[in-house]
């Protein structure tokens, strides 16, 4: 084995064996892959809080439910979050009303059904990607493990050849074959804090999104009434 | 209600923050760590059989600690020996007249001698001293000699060293110098060296070359044949073709020019 001490990193990774380059490899794509869920996610989960938000403050200010329903389902914007729900909950809702002499519990039935489905979909897609963070999360960590095992394989069946056997001979093995545990660190790592965050995140606008639907079904039982 | 192809916020975004995260670890990692363990590189070093002479000079040498002179032994001084007492007369019944001269006579006569004696102790010890002051003068003279001889002795010491790195260093410049007009009237000789054809392997020929000051060559042996007869020939032709052979300008160097033993080997 050619000991070089020039262990700048490029080298190291250069000089690595194709296994540990590939691992190297696959840990890059997971990571970049990864964090780009991050920052999407992140972005789409905020959007929707703020969403949501301002959603719960326009349908709560006392406006015309007619005329949010007209707004909404214009097709100007899209509609997303809880825009979405109140959409098919009350579309439904018009749909089954116009049909005439029915049930109210049939009616509500109906519109609770509608909105529950608008709800799953919404929710889906927030959590669109949480799953691969999990598992980069859990699973990157080990490639690297395994990447950096074999790279110290390598460096101490090398060293079998040598008669006296210095640090030296070792050390660069080593070095390159931890950078992939580095690697599989720093694509773990970020994906669990973004994906703990982020599932958080999910689960309260999903006990939001449960109770606005609550909320709005006792609106529209009222209104059925009248 | 089928499902939208929803549109990500901020997709573009996403993208270019996570690119740009990854660039920020490549930079820690590539410069942030030193993960430099080069060695140091190869270090040139002229190395000199002696210093050149002038920084010899300018190092002073540690001049050596005059001794500490020892303190002059106080001379022991000559006690002073006891006067010898006046004998104490001794009173004696008186004598007769005769008696009495002749004792006094006796009397001056010891008086006299005593005298005589003082004297001389005197003188010798005046001497003595005188001699013992030469002495330590003497040893004096010779120990500041000894020193002085000393210095001298360093001081000379000093000088041949500096001739004598001088002298090496005109030595090794000759030796090169030397080598370096070997090298050339080699050059010039192989210049000239027309390579019969079909020559077999790689045939050294040994000449000697016996030169005159002016370059030319006087006489040219064959000292060790190249076991090819053509070539020592072409070898031969081309050492007096090469007349006249380049020598320093130097003619003192000449002697070791007189007479050179040269190489020639066909594929240097």
């Amino acid at each position: 084995m050619n000991v070089t001490h020039d262990l700048s990193f490029l080298s190291l990774i250069t000089n690595a064996s194709v296994l540990v380059q590939l691992v190297l490899l696959v840990l890059l794509l997971a990571s970049g892959l990864s964090w780009y869920f991050i920052f999407g996610k992140l972005f789409a989960i905020r959007a929707a809080i703020s969403e949501a938000d301002k959603f719960e403050d326009e349908f709560w200010s006392g406006a015309d439910l007619n005329n949010l329903y007209q707004r909404v389902s214009s097709g100007r914007t899209q509609v997303v979050g809880m825009e979405k729900i109140f959409e098919a909950g009350f579309r439904e809702f018009l749909k089954l009303k116009r049909q005439g002499r029915m049930d109210i519990a049939v009616i509500m039935e109906g519109t609770r059904r509608a909105m529950r489905a608008a709800c799953q979909r919404e929710l889906d897609a927030l959590e669109q990607h949480l799953a691969f963070l999990a598992s980069v999360g859990s699973v990157s960590p080990y490639i690297g493990l395994f990447g950096t095992v074999w790279g110290i394989m390598n460096a101490f069946r090398s060293l079998a050849n040598v008669v006296q056997a210095t640090l030296a001979h070792v050390a660069p093995g080593i070095a390159e074959a931890l950078i992939a545990t580095a690697m599989g660190l720093f694509a773990a790592i970020p994906a669990v804090l973004a994906y703990n965050h982020f599932s958080h995140d999910v689960d309260r606008l999903a006990t939001r999104f449960d109770s606005f639907m609550e909320e709005f079904s006792n609106i529209l039982q009222r209104q059925a009434n009248t | 209600m089928p499902p939208t192809d929803r549109k990500e916020p901020g997709r573009k975004w996403a993208i270019f923050l996570a690119i740009l995260v990854h660039l920020i670890f490549v930079a820690v990692l590539v410069f942030g760590v030193s993960w430099q363990t080069r060695e140091a590189g190869p270090v040139m070093a002229e190395l000199w059989s002696s210093l050149p002479a002038p920084a010899q000079k300018v190092v002073p040498k540690p001049e050596p600690a005059p001794e500490p002179r020892p303190e002059p032994k106080p001379e022991p001084k000559p006690e002073p020996k006891p006067e010898p007492k006046p004998e104490p007369k001794i009173e004696q019944p008186k004598p007769s007249k005769v008696d009495i001269e002749l004792k006094a006579k006796e009397k001056e006569k010891k008086l006299k001698e005593e005298q005589k004696k003082l004297e001389e102790q005197k003188k010798a010890e005046t001497e003595k001293r005188k001699q013992a002051e030469l002495k330590h003068q003497e040893k004096e003279k010779q120990k500041q000699e000894r020193l002085v001889q000393e210095q001298q002795r360093e001081s000379m010491r000093q000088q041949q060293e500096a001739t004598n790195a001088l002298a090496r260093q005109q030595a090794s410049a000759q030796a090169r110098m030397e080598g370096d007009y070997k090298g050339r009237i080699r050059d010039k000789i192989k210049r000239y060296i027309i390579v019969p054809p079909d020559v077999p392997g790689n045939p050294q020929a040994e000449f000697e070359v016996t030169l005159m000051p002016s370059g030319e060559v006087l006489n040219a042996k064959l000292t060790r044949s190249s076991g090819n007869p053509a070539y020592d020939n072409a070898v031969e032709r081309a050492i007096y073709k090469a007349q006249p052979l380049p020598l320093p300008p130097d003619a003192s160097l000449f002697g070791r020019f007189r007479e050179l033993q040269l190489k020639f080997r066909l594929n240097e």
